[in-house]
């Protein structure tokens, strides 16, 4: 692992060169803008590899933990120039979502066995939330996870799993207790092996045919009470808290980027740059996405300063996802009678993906808190409105 | 959910729709979609095979060519029917447009031959005379001593690989020639690609194809008509079409939506949900009545009434659906992101028939174009 330094001190423009050229040099051409939105762990393992041996892996961890140590607006660089330079996803449960839950609530010896494993890449998490019963509201949960001696038993099943059949550690959302008036309570997180027996997964195909989310099966499956992170029926604090400022990358302009850079090709090669009707949705397009981006810098701006981000936060999701769509929309329409076909179109300047840019831009309205969610969130935490559920 | 009125005076439109419901459950058409989309053909052999037997293929074929001589009300109501069941086998393409291409046919043996494999299943006939760009794009034709040889490309032909005969578009020193070419003929190349409704669209490419003098079918300013005419009834087929798969997805949301409970409600109980429902309800309210009004233009109005109604039909009816699905998508939260949920399948079916025979906005160009014209 190579020595690290005191990110933070240093100009975001002194960071973003650094970060820049290094990535530049290191992370392979052949992973660069990949098609796939989720590759799994064998696809990209060289890349999460080198990023783990340079010690830039998990980029908010504290260096003491072999992170970057980054704040939030040093993050921000980070994952900006990631996807400028069409870095691919990298399974980043471990990283993201596991990792920070430890350093913050786990035990020393949770922290020691984990977080090694993490950067390693032998533990490949994924993120046990939703049932088939508790989607929007998560809170109706109901896999069970029943005390006994030294142990855990859980029964029940986790649905929409992303990357669950390529993960080999689960973080789970379980009721150990329940409390009618509270459902909220009750609700432990825990930390489970998916080779120990009773564990069992089934991916799901999605929209483009992809085995991408999953259904994973838990009869009896025995946990050592070890692993849990916290207090026990303490969870769902935990689990929210976790998020913190991360949440304004539901809502960061690099999808819609993406895709209106694929329009962009697409129109030239189509000659819809000569077509005033285009021309102007596209600008329509385009200038959303300029603003989108400086309302993301609003919120980013926040972060620098050391603040932290308050459920308006959301906004940026919604128009966000929305953008996506329309872009991907927009596509379709200059695809005319092409829009039809399912692999991706060709132009002189490459191929676009437009049908597979279309059919993911379907997802992020629903994950991750719908749109509608989102804005009952807004409405409640932004305008003060009573709560409507 | 309505969907297309017509008049029905002696009941003959619902026994139609009874008679698709009936088939639906023989031949279900997600299933089929499905496994034709899994062994990679562009056409379930045993769907077509029933459809020929129901007597769907020739609807509207004239009666002196064994057709049942019916009009575009039953074609319409045929089509409703088989949206809302996702059947997607191309009826479109190899009944309404071939048909319509051979029925104006100067009378002759190939027409009948192909009017008569046509219905009984026993011919495939897919028309091809598409550019690149989707609109008309006629290949080469030259006389030889031997016949009439044909070369060049063209694009976007449904059931290439199962096709038995080509209708194709050519043109000889400026004047268009329909002819039918059989599938099997030298020079004579197919590339397929999977379509997003589990399909294949295909490329042919000519090479020195030679064909008898009697391929001909039509000629000239009567081969641009009859090609005119055919397109026009394919369209207002695909919109009946659409109008179905809207209105049955709607039926479904409104049924997932009333199931699916949510912070201790259906979902369906939710105002931002109901007024949702609402949207899509209206949209595919406008989209029939847009479509039912095309069918009646088809016998009642005058030239230019009839193809304006057509262009309207199948650009509301292509925008309804495609709006109508992508927000049942939605409400079915991440089941609708699945491969085996049907929605999913509905809405794949609409973007790829709204992309078929001009989107939307190309049809509404068109429709402001001839009505300016002719002010
Ligand atoms: C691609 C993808 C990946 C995912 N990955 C994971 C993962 O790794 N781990 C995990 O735990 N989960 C994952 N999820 C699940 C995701 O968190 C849920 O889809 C989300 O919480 C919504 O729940 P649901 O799908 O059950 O939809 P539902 O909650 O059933 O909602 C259905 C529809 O109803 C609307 N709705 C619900 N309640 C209300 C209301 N009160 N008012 C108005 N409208 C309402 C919703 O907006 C939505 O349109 C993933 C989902 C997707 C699509």
């Amino acid at each position: 692992m190579s020595e690290q330094q005191d990110w933070n001190a240093l100009s975001d423009d002194q960071f973003r060169a650094v970060f820049r050229s290094w990535v530049e040099a290191n992370c392979p051409t052949h992973l660069r803008f990949m098609r796939k939105q989720r590759p799994v762990f064998n696809e990209v393992s060289e890349w999460y590899h080198t990023l783990a041996d340079k010690g830039w892996l998990s980029p908010l961890w504290p260096q003491e933990y072999g992170g970057m140590g980054l704040d939030a607006g040093k993050h921000i660089v980070y994952v900006e120039e990631w996807a400028r330079l069409g870095c691919p996803r990298i399974p980043d449960h471990g990283i993201g979502l596991t990792g920070p839950l430890l350093i913050q609530y786990g035990t020393q010896a949770q922290k020691d066995f984990f977080l090694p494993r993490i950067l390693s890449g032998e533990h490949v998490w994924c993120q046990g939330y939703s049932e088939p019963n508790a989607g929007s509201d998560l809170a109706s949960l109901r896999t069970s996870a029943r005390r006994d001696g030294d142990d855990f038993i859980v029964n029940g099943q986790k649905i929409w799993t992303t990357l669950a059949h390529c993960a080999n550690w689960i973080l789970l959302l379980v009721r150990t207790s329940t409390d009618e008036t509270k459902r909220q309570k009750g609700i432990t997180v825990l930390l489970v092996d998916m080779t120990t027996a009773g564990c069992t997964v089934r991916p799901i195909p999605n929209l483009r045919n992809e085995a991408d989310f999953c259904e994973v099966f838990f009869d009896n499956v025995r946990v050592p009470a070890a692993n849990v992170v916290g207090e026990v029926d303490q969870g769902w604090a935990l689990a929210k808290a976790v998020l913190g400022h991360e949440r304004i990358f539901l809502g960061a302009p690099s999808r819609p980027e993406y895709a209106i850079k694929r329009l962009e090709r697409l129109a030239q090669d189509r000659g819809a740059f000569d077509d005033p009707g285009f021309v102007a949705r596209y600008a329509k397009l385009r200038l959303d996405l300029y603003d989108l981006s400086a309302a993301f810098e609003r919120f980013a701006r926040v972060l620098r300063a050391g603040g932290v981000l308050g459920a308006d936060v959301s906004v940026l999701k919604i128009f966000c996802s929305e953008l996506y769509q329309r872009i991907t929309e927009e596509m379709l329409t200059v695809a005319g009678e092409e829009a039809r076909l399912w692999d991706d179109l060709h132009t002189g300047e490459g191929d676009v993906d437009a049908m597979n840019l279309y059919l993911d831009s379907r997802a992020p309205t629903i994950f991750g808190g719908s749109n509608e969610i989102q804005k009952g969130v807004l409405a409640k935490g932004v305008l003060g409105l009573p709560s409507s559920f | 959910m309505t969907g297309l009125i017509l008049n029905d005076d002696d009941g003959d439109l619902a026994l139609l729709r009874d008679s698709v419901a009936g088939f639906a459950q023989r031949h279900d058409g997600p299933a089929t979609l499905r496994a034709r989309r899994a062994s990679g053909d562009d056409l379930d052999r045993a769907s077509w095979a029933a459809m020929a037997e129901a007597g769907w293929l020739g609807v509207m074929l004239p009666e002196e060519l064994g057709g049942a001589g019916l009009g575009h009300a039953e074609q319409s109501i045929l089509c409703e029917a088989l949206g809302q069941a996702l059947i997607t086998e191309p009826l479109a393409q190899l009944s309404v447009l071939s048909g319509a291409l051979i029925a104006a046919a100067e009378p002759g043996a190939e027409p009948q031959r192909l009017a008569e494999g046509l219905m009984s299943g026993a011919a495939i006939v897919a028309p091809a005379w598409q550019g690149a760009d989707g609109s008309t794009g006629p290949i080469v034709a030259r006389s030889t001593p031997n016949g009439i040889t044909l070369s060049g490309r063209i694009s976007y032909v449904s059931a290439a690989k199962s096709a038995t005969d080509f209708l194709v578009l050519a043109e000889e020193n400026g004047q268009a020639l329909l002819l039918s070419v059989p599938a099997i003929s030298n020079g004579l190349k197919v590339a397929a690609h999977a379509t997003l409704d589990g399909s294949q669209l295909a490329t042919l490419t000519l090479e020195q194809v030679t064909v008898p003098t009697q391929a001909v079918l039509s000629r000239a300013d009567a081969a641009n008509a009859a090609l005119e005419q055919a397109i026009a009834a394919a369209r207002l087929a695909i919109s009946a079409e659409l109008v179905g798969i809207g209105t049955r997805a709607i039926e479904d949301t409104i049924a997932y939506t009333k199931e699916r409970v949510q912070f201790g409600r259906p979902i369906a109980g939710f105002q931002v949900v109901q007024h949702r429902l609402v949207d899509m309800w209206a949209d595919a309210e406008f989209a029939a009545a847009s479509v039912s009004h095309a069918v009646e233009m088809q016998d009642e109005g005058e030239s230019l009434e009839r193809d304006l109604a057509v262009l309207a039909a199948k650009a509301r009816a292509g925008d309804a659906a495609v709006t109508i699905t992508r927000r049942a998508l939605h409400l079915y939260g991440a089941m609708g992101f699945t491969d085996d949920c049907d929605i999913g399948l509905y809405m794949k079916r609409a973007v790829a028939l709204n992309a078929t025979l001009g989107q939307p906005e190309t049809l509404r160009l068109q429709f402001v174009a001839r009505e300016r014209a002719a002010a």
